[in-house]
């Protein structure tokens, strides 16, 4: 790739040039027509799993919203009137309140974490696929082992942080993680944070390494720092992996219960309530699957608008 | 070779400073499961959280293999995570070639909707889920869960892959084009070999959300022939106790295949980068 | 160009290639619209010890073999503890639930009254004819508008686990009243380590059962008989919860950790010698026997002391049920029957170590029982106890309440949030009232 030595402008458009995602143009013999014969051809079978497993179900969800219904019994349609009730509770803002703070402070330390890591174990090292693979152990666990372990971890009196921390006298009295208001959220986000920090990593590590090396030796000899360099090249490379990771993580973060469920069932008084696990009390607990599937699609609308938005300059078809 | 500057060697020390941080922060959590199973009942329930067990036993690991069919556990879990992570691939790849590079309409709203999928919580879709899994007969048996499986890891596998297709240099292709191969035969040749750590990514994550998954594995299979590694473990609750040692054995011994597996494809896949001539 | 055609040709075939083996056997399984291959299938939650699971597990299949069937004609699962709610409730909507299987409290309630289970009234009568019959305080969970919906299986009487080398250290009884008891807990507990009182207060269903428990014996109760009237907000129940407020802020008899406890928080404590008093099903008893001999031989089992409204034992029942979506509804009766019959029953019950309680009264005949000091108050307790919905009976109601942990969110509310007991109280009382009003109305 040549790259321009005159001018650092000209450089950093021939390297955005090369990095911004894009879709290849038509190419003159080819119409579109057929394209698209080809595209839903080999989108077939996903289509049909995805129809089977996930769409038909969902729309079932959604019918269930607007029913009262609860298990075994037949389902009579009442509207909104599950949304009404849900909106009515006390607990609706404090759920709200915390699913936010849940999910934004979670992904947000994840990504920070996440792209350090990724950066470090790009760097040339001995033992680096070692350290990787040590890195990746936490994804390697199903969720609900990881959050018994934590939960063990932070037990009051034979919990292995309070013990730590009382043998090293760096504390005098045992602190109840869990059961103490103010750091209950923060105990569950780090265990959050524990688990899901990997996926960031690996994906962003994946994208570091798929950079061609030329392009910060060229960016190196035009007199770019090292700084300069993650900017200008790393960054813009990565944006759609970013935006990717993002989006799916932050999905995933909201709408999973397992932490919360293991750690804390929502409490102490209701601090770490969030929908997801307030739609699994409902629904199973209470057998009231018309609520708990309102529930649980509550934070839909917020979550579309961040999917929409975050994919709409990834889906941009042509540049030029 | 590079002259180290000062910001460089600099980053290099904070580099190393975190990343042993970071590899105490995330081992630790893991010593301690390791350490759990090792321990006697009594050493569980003790005072202390000892660290290194008084009187290490391999009594947690023995029950499991003597009174549990772990072992067949192992082999069904095996079997459909295998199979999930190469439908997955194939999936994935067809799908993200389809929406990174071929132009129709509707591209953007099935790539959303691929993501929408996950907006609902397995939590609550396995109750519908379940009917159509019963009416299609694939209760306790493999390919049921596999499928089941593939509605949550082919949206993430397509999404991943489009991102990494659309980083390969679309002239590459065009000059295939242009020499007479076929645009699947362009996906095959040029843009995988190039997406190789793309690909070992969406392989380890699905082989491991499909290896680790909790609640389908256990509402959608009953027999112990079908029945995979996750479901044996929630086994080891029984009402309000739980036995820790077996317990955390099995997660012990569940974690190790995600992680040889890491560490095998990930030498191959640096291996594929150089050889592919990504960093040549 | 010629080129480009036949790969979309090629590819197209393939699409629908792809597309009619993906589909194909489906449609050909669903024509085999065959009879459910199992003629009888028997869901088996995990019992206390893998004796009592591997004996369930050997009568299943006699039973079954008696009966004519062939093994592979049966279906024995074993269902997790964790899960069981989730996949019963997918069977339910599926249409397929299994034949006979183990429920809770107001479990039989719930699904009798909506008619999926098959009516076992002729079972339970005649069990209650045998010689001394069963306690009868286990038919409120089975009995839905007058007929019995459920087959009685095991009572589980909530005792106070307590340490007798503590108490014995400290020169004092068992104490009789909550006044005495808080005392005695004063003096033998030594925080941090070691708390008196672990009662459950996290959002668990141990807390329900536990504080309700302690409301009782001040006079408070959750409804009354009539299954309707909610009576939370009544003085008594906030007395008992200022008692409680009070254990936990002024005497500091409580772990603090407690809050946060989910159900094995307190057989936790209680097993690592964390806690001294601990309200809970003879599961930490039954632990003890197979673990722990030394912690077994200095535990007490003790109905609960009382307040000045009295002492309450509070009891749950465990029953089998048998659903009517079963073909073959004979052999699931067959079976819970015969699993039912004294000396099956007695089998099962002495493998689980204590932790399963006879509903037959002649069963405590045996040495089992008559030879351990231990269980000398069981019988009183089994006959005189109540179910947690005192004074109800345990209606799909109740077990809502338990189920979206009403009472352990009133007691946080007092305990974290640091609100008044009648505030909470009001909370809860709303709650309960409109949970009744539902289930009353539908």
């Amino acid at each position: 790739m040549a790259v321009p030595a005159d001018s650092t402008e000209a450089y950093r458009e021939s390297i955005l040039v090369g990095a911004r995602p894009r879709v290849a143009a038509p190419i003159g013999r080819l119409q579109l027509g057929s394209e698209t014969a080809l595209a839903y051809g080999i989108l077939t079978p996903t289509f049909l799993v995805i129809l089977g497993m996930v769409a038909y179900p969902f729309f079932i969800g959604i019918y269930l919203s607007l029913q009262n219904k609860m298990v075994g019994a037949p389902g009579r349609f009442v509207g909104l009137q599950n949304y009404l009730e849900l909106f009515r509770n006390d607990l609706f803002a404090r759920t709200v309140y915390n699913s936010i703070v849940y999910t934004a402070v979670a992904v947000a330390i994840k990504f920070v974490l996440g792209l350090a890591m990724a950066l470090i174990l790009d760097q040339e090292r001995r033992f680096n696929n070692f350290f990787r693979t040590l890195l990746f152990v936490p994804w390697a666990m199903p969720v609900v082992i990881v959050s018994l372990n934590w939960r063990w971890i932070f037990d009051d009196l034979s919990g292995f942080l309070n013990n730590f921390l009382i043998t090293f006298h760096l504390t005098n009295n045992i602190i109840s993680w869990l059961s103490d208001p103010s750091l209950a959220m923060g105990c569950v986000i780090a265990v959050v944070v524990w688990a899901g920090t990997p996926f960031y990593t690996m994906t962003f590590l994946a994208g570091l390494q798929a950079i061609p090396r030329e392009l910060y030796e060229a960016a190196e000899i035009d007199g770019a720092s090292i700084i300069q360099q993650f900017f200008y090249v790393t960054i813009p490379r990565l944006r759609t992996i970013f935006l990717t990771t993002i989006m799916l993580s932050t999905i995933w973060t909201a709408t999973n219960l397992q932490f919360v469920y293991i750690l804390t069932k929502g409490g102490p008084a209701g601090r770490t309530e969030i929908f997801p696990h307030l739609s699994y009390t409902l629904a199973l607990g209470a057998f009231r699957l018309g609520m708990g599937a309102a529930v649980s699609l509550i934070l839909f609308p917020l979550l579309v608008l961040l999917i929409i938005f975050l994919t709409r300059r990834m889906l941009r078809p042509v540049d030029e | 070779m590079r002259t180290k500057s000062g910001t460089q060697r600099l980053l290099r020390w904070v580099g190393n400073g975190l990343l042993v941080v970071m590899l105490v922060w995330t081992l630790v959590p893991f010593y301690w499961m390791i350490a759990t199973s090792l321990k006697k009942d009594k050493e569980i329930y003790g005072f202390e959280a000892t660290l290194i067990p008084r009187h290490p036993t391999l009594d947690g690991y023995r029950l499991l293999f003597v009174k549990t069919p772990f072992v067949k556990y192992v082999r069904n879990s095996t079997i459909i995570a295998v199979a999930t992570t190469v439908a997955s691939l194939v999936l994935g790849c067809l799908g993200a070639y389809a929406l990174a590079r071929l132009r129709f309409p509707g591209r953007k709203t099935i790539a959303r909707g691929l993501v929408f999928t996950y907006l609902v919580p397995p939590s609550l879709l396995f109750i519908p889920l379940f009917a159509v899994m019963s009416t299609l007969r694939l209760i306790d048996t493999y390919h049921g869960l596999v499928l089941a499986y593939l509605g949550f890891t082919v949206p993430f596998s397509t999404w991943l892959l489009m991102g990494y297709f659309r980083s390969v240099p679309v002239e590459l292709e065009e000059a295939a084009l242009v020499d007479g191969c076929s645009r699947l035969g362009t996906l095959v040749r040029i843009i995988l070999p190039m997406a190789l750590p793309a690909l070992a990514v969406v392989a380890f994550f699905a082989f491991t959300q499909a290896w680790n998954e909790f609640l389908y594995a256990q509402v959608f299979v009953s027999s112990n022939e079908v029945r995979t590694v996750t479901a044996g473990i929630s086994l080891f609750i029984v009402e309000d106790v739980f036995f820790w040692g077996p317990m955390m054995g099995a997660a012990v011994l569940s974690a190790l295949p995600p992680v040889i597996l890491y560490l095998i494809f990930q030498r191959w896949v640096v291996k594929g980068l150089t050889v592919g001539g990504v960093k040549g | 160009m010629a080129d480009v055609r036949v790969t979309r040709r090629q590819v197209l075939k393939v699409a629908a290639a792809t597309g009619i083996a993906t589909t194909s056997p489906w449609w050909l399984v669903n024509k085999s619209h065959a009879q459910r291959a199992k003629k009888l299938i028997f869901w088996q939650l995990p019992n206390f010890t893998p004796i009592a699971d591997s004996l369930q597990k050997e009568q299943v299949y006699e039973f079954a073999k008696s009966a004519g069937l062939k093994d592979e004609e049966v279906e024995f699962s074993v269902v997790g503890n964790d899960v069981w709610i989730q996949k019963l409730s997918a069977a339910i909507e599926a249409g397929n639930p299994p034949d006979v299987m183990r429920l809770f409290e107001s479990n039989v309630q719930f699904f009798g009254s909506q008619g999926h289970l098959v009516d076992m009234t002729d079972t339970v009568d005649r069990m209650r004819k045998e010689p001394q019959g069963i306690f009868e305080a286990t038919l409120t969970a089975v009995r839905v508008n007058g007929r019995f919906m459920g087959v009685p299986l095991a009572v589980n009487p909530w005792p106070m686990h307590a340490r007798l080398d503590l108490l014995e250290k400290a020169k004092v009884d068992y104490p009789k009243t909550w006044d005495e008891f808080i005392e005695t807990s004063k003096k033998i507990q030594e925080p941090p380590r070691l708390f008196a009182f672990g009662i459950c207060v996290g959002v668990t269903y141990d807390t329900t059962n536990n504080v309700t428990n302690l409301l009782w014996c001040y006079g408070g109760k959750t409804v009354e008989a009539d299954n309707k009237t909610v009576v939370l907000n009544s003085p008594e129940n906030a007395a008992g919860l200022k008692v409680l407020e009070a254990m936990f802020k002024t005497h500091k008899i409580i772990p603090p950790g407690s809050i946060s406890w989910d159900d094995s928080g307190n057989n936790k404590a209680y097993q690592s010698r964390q806690a001294a008093f601990v309200m809970n099903p003879t599961s930490i008893y039954a632990y003890l026997d197979g673990n722990d001999k030394d912690l077994q031989k200095v535990t007490g089992l003790f109905p609960v002391p009382a307040g000045p409204k009295g002492s309450l034992t509070q009891i749950d029942t465990w029953s089998l049920a048998l659903f009517k979506k079963s073909p073959y509804p004979e052999l699931g009766k067959g079976l819970i029957e015969y699993m039912l019959r004294p000396d099956n029953y007695d089998r099962i019950v002495q493998s689980t170590g204590g932790r399963w309680v006879p509903v037959y009264k002649r069963l405590f005949d045996s040495p089992f029982w008559k030879e351990k000091p231990v269980f000398k108050y069981f019988i009183q307790m089994a006959e005189q106890g109540v179910p947690l919905s005192y004074a109800g009976s345990p209606t799909p109601a109740a077990g809502e309440v338990l189920n979206t942990h009403v009472i352990p969110k009133a007691v946080q509310r007092v305990l974290v949030d640091n609100w008044p007991a009648e505030k909470a109280r009001e909370e809860a009382h709303k709650a309960v009232a409109e949970i009744y009003a539902r289930h009353n109305k539908g």
